[in-house]
């Protein structure tokens, strides 16, 4: 388009495009040749000499600001430590809480950030700040972490959209999840929105499936199709009198979507094509059978998967432990553990970790000081000094980054800030932070504006 | 449920043929549409290109309902419009259109995102938005001369849920670079906030300049602490602005360099407001004809639309200095400038490029085919389908509005956007998904729940080739072709593969609905 200052990428010294491009047709190709699952595997070994291959990233968001002390940042010898003891893990001289005993197996992968430090308390404005990098309020529109990854990492032509949020719980701020000035067409698919009240299953798994992807049952499979003919003679007369570029988009965007919704690839989602032992494995929660969905989306090259973990369950908003903190911290960590740490082993028995940046953060800590002690003791907001992971691909594990105090009140060696951490992550999936992309305003905007941590990246 | 659609077309019609022929017949607006297209004419003689037709009375139709109402027409709008047969159909349809309340709302939508910002300050906003909202159609109603609304706007005071431009400072949360940035932006069509941080080499408008120009927001107070006083403004007599990292004062200073008024007493916003809304000042009537060029054409003369200067010409440069001297002329008449251009030939030339073929879209030798916004997309589909109170409710204070408002905020959510360019397409596969999948659209499309389907099958005396007619019409504003008469009406005849008639109806309908003519403005 002439004079065009739309959103392209300015700078990107990827230039892997052909790599992918080859790659992704293999992967066509052996899945014509091959069944679905069995090959998969395999075939990822054989691909994993290659320095180019598709990178992914997996955000596990944790809904309502985690507590650190009770996760990551035990203080045992400290009143603030509360009830939690601290663990060994597979690295020498990192632990972390007792509750997530599967996850401490993988040590070696974790980079354990201790000493998060930012500026917002509220749930709305942290989370817009910690998932675009940005404070919020300006005006202009941040993308959101998964819009920007997910646009620099897409291959070119993909059947499954280049970023899927699985069980968001957007209500915080809804545009702290949107694509910004990247536009919609960088926003995520939404599996099983967690945004209202939903009654969770009280046994059995949770039910997880791509908004919209299927018509109702009151519409028969075959009228689908003939529905899609009527619309196929529409398309063709239109744009073949209106050959320009927003018809031409618009008939292209349907053609993909149509694709996916006949498409083996949207198999993806179908957990039923698990094993129950491997599904119980993960856990049969949102989060635990959000993190097998994840796994099965990396299998099939998407860019970015998020999965949220403190949405609303039992009128409880997850993380958010202002009462009953032990309790529901101990709880939470028990799904946490599950998905979590099943999704890095099998990665890994896939040769997938490598190329497998996974973050793990919520929209700040909580505070050192337990409030109102007793059965219902919480802990409220608390950004000045906090925890958030990066582990697996690109990533320099089995070590912790910073300190805290005894404790735990404020950073007492190596302060990170949002915009560092962003910048780290990007250097770990091989993207550079200095990319930029056009915001609306017309004015250049960097993906990340911090510097990258060296000690973190691999 | 038929009689409210037979009813309402006849209201339509009563309407539409007793409009006195073109009302402003005494002013010289077509004089300056003729202009308009000599000068864009001489261009495509030095460019060689031939324009293209004029539109179809189909296409005109629906482009202009869209482009100055924000909405597709009625079944029964495009039927009378079809069958009139006078030449000066046109020129009274615009006349119509501008004179409909839909007109002023479209028109405060356009400006409301314009001014503030659009999702992420919800929190800041709260249910405020209906006080500006307000304030924004009233003048559009009126038809109050831009000048005048801009100058409220940069003068206003008080409480945002009384006085509906407040908002506009405390979404910007009062800051004086933010509002420099955004005022020269909305209304010179400047970009000058990069100038916020430090000089740059290329850029017209240096550190200073910003700062100078940001001064006169330096003076904006919250009178009272806590959450009242959150959407309070005040002028105070006191403040400044200080460069970044520096105790260096930086006074008020206009961008032309233009000194202020001696007298101290004169508040700055309204020195400020004095300068732009000058009739010299030689930014403003360019910026404001230039926006409403974009909204018709999809390009701006200036396209990005907020971005003038010399690293970025206007495409036709005589024509924006006409145009703007004719707005500045014609006291700012907003109302005059809509018609003025919509009655252009260039304006009602067609979209329709064939494939191989070059179309400049900077020429405007064809109309562009534009986006829809993510509003507009839905309140397509609610005329579309007869969703009742769904266009233009803005009260929804019953039961039955909340709950047409909240299915409208969840597809809106999907949706949701910044004001990008319009020329393209903006939306991916979950919006796809959505449009044919989700919730709103099953809802319509269903036999048991669809307005418009309910009574095309009550009307027993429709045969099902007019209703395959009325969907057409509704959806697309035109009869269908020769050929997609033939194919729908079988496909209705013989009941698709369900057998069912009622069922292959509800097909058609929603393959019109997914289409990208319905989806587009073209």
């Amino acid at each position: 388009m002439t004079n065009s200052r739309s959103k392209q990428t300015i700078h990107n010294p990827q230039s892997a495009i052909r790599n992918r491009l080859t790659r992704r047709q293999m992967l066509r190709n052996s899945a014509l040749a091959a069944g679905v699952s069995s090959w998969m595997p395999a075939f990822a070994n054989a691909f994993a000499d290659d320095p180019k291959r598709q990178r992914h990233c997996i955000l596990l968001w944790m809904t309502g600001g985690p507590s650190q002390i009770d996760t990551f940042d035990l203080k045992p010898e400290h009143a603030n430590g509360g009830e939690f003891k601290p663990i060994d893990t597979n690295a020498p001289g990192l632990q972390i809480s007792e509750h997530l005993p599967k996850l401490a197996k993988h040590g070696d992968q974790l980079a354990v950030i201790r000493s998060m430090s930012t500026k917002e308390g509220d749930h709305g404005r942290g989370t817009y700040l910690m998932r675009t990098g940005h404070q919020p309020g300006g005006v202009i529109q941040y993308p959101t972490l998964g819009s920007l990854i997910s646009k620099q990492l897409a291959p070119p032509s993909a059947e499954i959209p280049d970023y899927i949020s699985i069980s968001p719980y957007r209500v915080f701020n809804r545009s702290a999840f949107q694509p910004g000035f990247l536009g919609p067409r960088h926003a995520a698919l939404t599996v099983g929105a967690a945004d209202s009240f939903q009654q969770q299953q009280a046994d059995g798994y949770a039910q997880l499936g791509v908004d919209d992807l299927y018509a109702p049952d009151s519409v028969t499979a075959d009228q689908v199709s003939a529905r899609l003919e009527l619309l196929a003679s529409l398309q063709d007369g239109f744009v073949a009198r209106h050959s320009t570029d927003s018809p031409i988009a618009h008939r292209t965007v349907y053609e993909r979507a149509v694709r996916m919704m006949k498409s083996e690839a949207a198999q993806a989602f179908n957990l039923e094509k698990e094993a129950d032992t491997v599904r119980d494995a993960y856990g049969r929660g949102r989060f635990g059978q959000g993190c097998l969905m994840a796994r099965r989306l990396v299998e099939r090259g998407v860019p970015f998967i998020e999965v949220s973990l403190g949405g609303l369950g039992g009128g409880a908003l997850g993380w958010d432990t202002h009462q009953n903190n032990f309790a529901r911290v101990k709880e939470l960590s028990g799904e946490l553990d599950s998905g979590w740490s099943m999704l890095m082993s099998e990665l890994k028995d896939r040769g997938l970790l490598e190329t497998t940046t996974i973050v793990w953060m919520g929209e700040f800590g909580r505070t050192p000081t337990i409030r109102r002690p007793g059965a219902a003791a919480g802990r409220d907001h608390y950004p000045a000094a906090w925890t958030t992971v990066l582990a697996g691909g690109g990533i320099k594990g089995g070590q912790a980054f910073g300190k805290t105090g005894a404790d735990g009140v404020a950073v007492t060696e190596g302060k990170v800030d949002v915009p560092d951490m962003l910048a780290t992550l990007c250097k770990a999936l091989g993207i550079d932070p200095r990319d930029q992309n056009i915001s609306e305003l017309g004015r250049p905007i960097r993906i990340a504006e911090g510097k990258p941590i060296d000690e973190i990246v691999a | 449920m038929f009689a409210r659609f037979v009813m309402s077309t006849s209201l339509v019609l009563s309407a539409f043929l007793f409009q006195p022929a073109a009302a402003q017949d005494t002013d010289d607006w077509r004089a300056t549409s003729n202009r308009v297209d000599e000068l864009l004419a001489a261009e495509w003689k030095v460019a060689a290109v031939e324009p293209g037709q004029p539109s179809s009375d189909s296409q005109f139709l629906r482009r202009a309902y869209l482009d100055l109402t924000g909405v597709i027409p009625s079944a029964g709008e495009v039927r009378v419009f079809l069958a009139d047969d006078k030449p000066s159909k046109r020129v009274r349809l615009i006349e119509h259109l501008l004179a409909k309340p839909n007109h002023a709302t479209h028109l405060a939508n356009a400006w409301r995102d314009m001014m503030l910002p659009r999702s992420n300050n919800a929190q800041l906003r709260f249910g405020q938005t209906a006080v500006f909202d307000r304030w924004l159609r009233g003048h559009f109603v009126d038809n109050t001369p831009y000048d005048k609304i801009v100058r409220e706007l940069l003068t206003a005071g008080g409480q945002a849920n009384q006085n509906g431009p407040v908002l506009y400072y405390t979404s910007l949360e009062l800051k004086p670079e933010k509002l420099a940035a955004s005022t020269s932006e909305i209304f010179l069509g400047v970009q000058i906030q990069c100038a916020q941080c430090h000089d740059h080499p290329f850029d017209k408008w240096k550190q200073n300049d910003f700062w100078g120009y940001a001064a006169f927001f330096a003076r904006l107070q919250r009178p009272a602490a806590g959450q009242r006083g959150l959407f309070q403004v005040v002028e105070g007599t006191a403040g400044e602005v200080k460069l970044p990292d520096s105790d260096e004062v930086v006074p008020p200073k206009f961008l032309d360099g233009k000194e202020l008024s001696a007298d101290s007493g004169i508040a700055r916003r309204v020195q400020l407001a004095d300068w732009i809304t000058s009739p010299d000042n030689p930014y403003f009537a360019r910026a404001t004809v230039n926006r409403a060029w974009s909204i018709l054409f999809g390009y701006g003369l200036v396209d990005p639309v907020d971005d003038f200067g010399e690293h970025n010409p206007p495409s036709h440069p005589q024509l924006l200095d006409e145009l703007a001297a004719d707005f500045v002329a014609h006291d700012f008449n907003i109302r005059r400038l809509f018609r003025v251009l919509a009655n252009t030939r260039a304006y009602h030339l067609t979209s329709e490029v064939i494939a191989g073929e070059s179309v400049d879209p900077r020429l405007f030798s064809r109309m562009s085919v534009k986006s829809l916004s993510p509003e507009q997309v839905y309140d397509c589909l609610s005329e579309a389908v007869r969703l009742r109170e769904a266009v233009g409710n803005t009260g929804a204070t019953s039961a039955f509005g909340r709950q047409l408002d909240q299915r409208k905020q969840a597809f809106l959510a999907k949706f949701e956007a910044p004001a990008l360019r319009r020329t393209e397409f903006q939306s991916g596969i979950p919006q796809a998904l959505t449009m044919m999948n989700g919730q709103f659209l099953v809802d319509a499309t269903d036999v048991n729940r669809s307005d418009i389907l309910a009574a095309l099958i009550d009307a027993s005396f429709f045969t099902n080739e007019e209703r395959v007619e009325v969907l057409f019409l509704s959806t697309m504003a035109r009869f269908p072709t020769k050929a997609e008469r033939k194919r729908f009406v079988a496909y209705v005849e013989t009941g698709g593969p369900t057998k069912d008639s009622k069922k292959a109806l509800s097909d058609v309908l929603w393959a019109l609905l997914n289409s990208s003519e319905f989806m587009l403005n073209h």
